[in-house]
């Protein structure tokens, strides 16, 4: 039994693009979980948090790193042992209308899992578990004969979560789970997850732009930038304390439902873009953009270090206490 | 009294499918005041877009169908407009920006000739004039090196770079009234935060209107100075932003509020509306929000509420007004900064 249910080591992803062109999507990322916490990943889009997730699961292949699982490096398992850790590890994908087989029914979208890892013996034994596993997500076992497209986000959203409850997984990635549902839908799933984590014990990985949501449902949170996690705390400390330039741009440009506190509240724009994630230079990131940037950011890669109350940080005016 | 630039008065449209009739706009008055900022809220499908795209008239007919209701313009009756009516009015009196500004720009066509054709149009001015003028605006809404950029394609410009062109296309022949469709949804929250700035600080230079369209609460909260909440097809309340924000009247608007996390809490629960909004095809016959409202009385499922005036420039449409009707106190967002006021931070 290992510390933490998954941790994961220096972990990178490059998509070759062309002669000499080399995408860094996930460039030297580690974090880990401990089991039954929701670890919240937020960051622009391009940022890799999604390639993080996938690497995870081995939807791709890692060019370096680790990811162990209970102990067990994913990447290196074969046959049936990686077989059986894709029963513990499952995931929720962003878009509810494109994530469901259309030609299916619900039940059999559902009972995909239970067929491939033979966990009924029983036909009845198998329509039992569907049923019961629509209930738990809040649709009715009449729902079960019915095909996606009958439905409307939220529910398919539900119908998504319970496929990746099906195989009683340990841990979840939800990947933009909530973000293509309204706002009144957006809670009752947020509001399912957090129920179905207390009941079955699972531990997420949160990945979301939604800076508001993810620190209503995480525990620990991290800011990725271009491939790299950059900040990384306790998800209190990190929304009250943030110390990385990016972080405090990232959360002053989310706006809040106060139009009294958005009037008054200083607006601190970041400017540009996100640069390009090819062959990027070994230096820090978001110097480009970084108002409080000096020359040795632009000579070096700080690295992400503890700067105390578990509090992780990958820049030098940080660290070093600039003013 | 304001000068009001647009009014919206009963405004009935719906949309002829095989299915049969999608009612999606049911009775939506509203106005504009000349250089505010009126914010339209909503979820998906509750007619907000059709409603501003209805007033440029931009839905192809059939299938779309005007049913009844008028729009006024500068006090000047628009709704019968014939198209050719219509051309002379769009893009120099009212212009529309969209959400996807990748489809909405034309990819075949480099972006300042989109936007002078909009000057050429309108204005009898010289060729060279509107390029002036379009490099100009290129300037103005924050593009670097406006000159070389002139020539440049859609498709060399990142997504918040599009937007920008957008409103720059939007904005170059000075309208009374720019609609934005959801204008920031695709975009990241630091580019947004740069775009909802600039349609901020540009509608303060020109003297325009803006109405916003957008389902996120953040994004009303900091640019809308009126808001209108609108439900399957309606609007069931309007009002200055503060008073909807922290004093809302109508329980789908109170549950939209407490439904979004807020950093104060500390609950994990969210409140959350149960239920989904209904099927437009066959409404229901009383309040539209009726089988989702935790206030339901009998007459809800059997009348629909009038959009009635409570306070200063505050209207719901809702029964708990009535009154008879019981009196609850509905929950709203507690401001952070009034709170921080009190405490002396």
């Amino acid at each position: 039994m290992a510390d933490h249910l998954l941790e994961v080591k220096g972990l990178k992803k490059y998509f070759r693009l062309g002669k000499n062109q080399v995408l860094h999507a996930v460039d030297d990322v580690s974090f880990y979980i401990d089991e039954g916490r929701t670890f919240g990943l937020v960051g622009e889009s391009g940022c890799g948090k999604t390639t993080v997730g996938r690497t995870i699961i081995r939807l791709y292949d890692a060019d370096d790193g680790q990811v162990l699982f209970d102990g067990v490096d994913v990447h290196k398992l074969k046959g049936k042992e990686y077989k059986q850790l894709t029963r513990k590890m499952q995931m929720i994908f962003q878009d509810p209308y494109a994530s469901l087989d259309p030609r299916k029914t619900v039940g059999a979208i559902i009972g995909e899992g239970l067929k491939i890892h033979k966990l009924c013996r029983t036909k009845q034994e198998y329509s039992e578990r569907i049923y019961e596993l629509l209930e738990i997500v809040g649709l009715s076992r009449e729902h079960a004969s019915r095909f996606p497209h009958e439905f409307s986000g939220g529910q398919r959203q539900r119908v998504g979560i319970a496929r990746a409850l099906a195989v009683n997984p340990k841990f979840i990635v939800c990947d933009e789970a909530i973000s293509a549902l309204d706002v009144s839908i957006q809670a009752q799933i947020i509001n399912l997850l957090v129920e179905l984590q207390e009941k079955l014990k699972l531990t997420y990985l949160f990945i979301a732009h939604d800076l508001n949501v993810v620190r209503h449902i995480s525990d620990d949170t991290a800011v990725m930038y271009l491939g790299k996690i950059i900040e990384k705390a306790e998800t209190n400390e990190l929304f009250d304390n943030p110390m990385h330039p990016y972080t405090i741009g990232l959360l002053a440009a989310a706006p809040e439902a106060d139009p009294d506190y958005e009037k008054n509240r200083p607006h601190m724009l970041m400017s540009g873009e996100v640069p390009s994630p090819i062959n990027p230079a070994p230096v820090c990131r978001f110097a480009s953009r970084c108002p409080y940037a000096r020359p040795k950011c632009m000579e070096a890669e700080p690295e992400l270090k503890d700067i105390g109350n578990n509090h992780y940080v990958a820049c030098f005016k940080a660290q070093e206490g600039w003013i | 009294m304001q000068e009001r630039i647009l009014e919206i008065k009963d405004l009935f449209f719906s949309f002829d499918t095989y299915a049969g009739e999608v009612q999606a706009v049911r009775g939506v008055s509203l106005h504009v005041n000349k250089g505010e900022t009126l914010a339209i809220v909503g979820e998906s499908g509750c007619g907000k877009s059709v409603t501003i795209q209805n007033v440029m008239k931009l839905i192809p007919s059939p299938p779309g169908r005007l049913k009844s209701g008028k729009i006024f313009y500068c006090g000047e009756d628009i709704t019968n407009y014939t198209p050719k009516q219509m051309q002379k009015l769009r893009g120099k009196e009212m212009s529309m920006i969209f959400q996807d500004p990748m489809t909405s720009l034309n990819p075949t066509m480099r972006i300042g000739r989109q936007i002078a054709e909009g000057i050429l149009k309108h204005e009898k001015i010289s060729q060279a004039e509107a390029r002036d003028r379009a490099v100009q605006m290129l300037g103005k809404v924050g593009i670097s090196n406006p000159e070389k950029s002139y020539r440049r394609y859609p498709h060399q410009f990142s997504g918040g770079m599009r937007q920008r062109v957008m409103i720059a296309m939007a904005l170059v022949c000075n309208p009374k009234i720019l609609f934005a469709d959801e204008p920031t949804t695709a975009l990241d929250v630091t580019t947004q935060a740069q775009i909802l700035e600039l349609i901020n600080q540009l509608k303060e230079e020109f003297g325009t209107s803006v109405v916003i369209v957008t389902h996120d609460l953040g994004v009303v909260a900091r640019t809308a100075e009126r808001i209108a909440v609108m439900y399957a097809g309606k609007v069931v309340e309007t009002g200055i932003a503060r008073d909807i924000f922290y004093n809302p009247k109508h329980p789908y608007t109170s549950g939209l509020l407490e439904s979004m996390p807020s950093s104060g809490k500390s609950s994990k629960t969210l409140t959350s509306i149960p239920g989904t909004p209904p099927d437009l095809f066959s409404p229901p016959k009383g309040c539209s929000f009726a089988p989702r409202c935790k206030y339901c009385m009998k007459i809800c499922q059997e009348m629909m509420p009038d959009l009635i005036e409570v306070e200063n420039q505050h209207s719901v449409s809702c029964w708990l007004m009535h009154p008879q009707a019981p009196k609850y106190e509905l929950p709203g967002r507690k401001s952070r900064f009034t709170q921080n006021l009190k405490e002396g931070i």
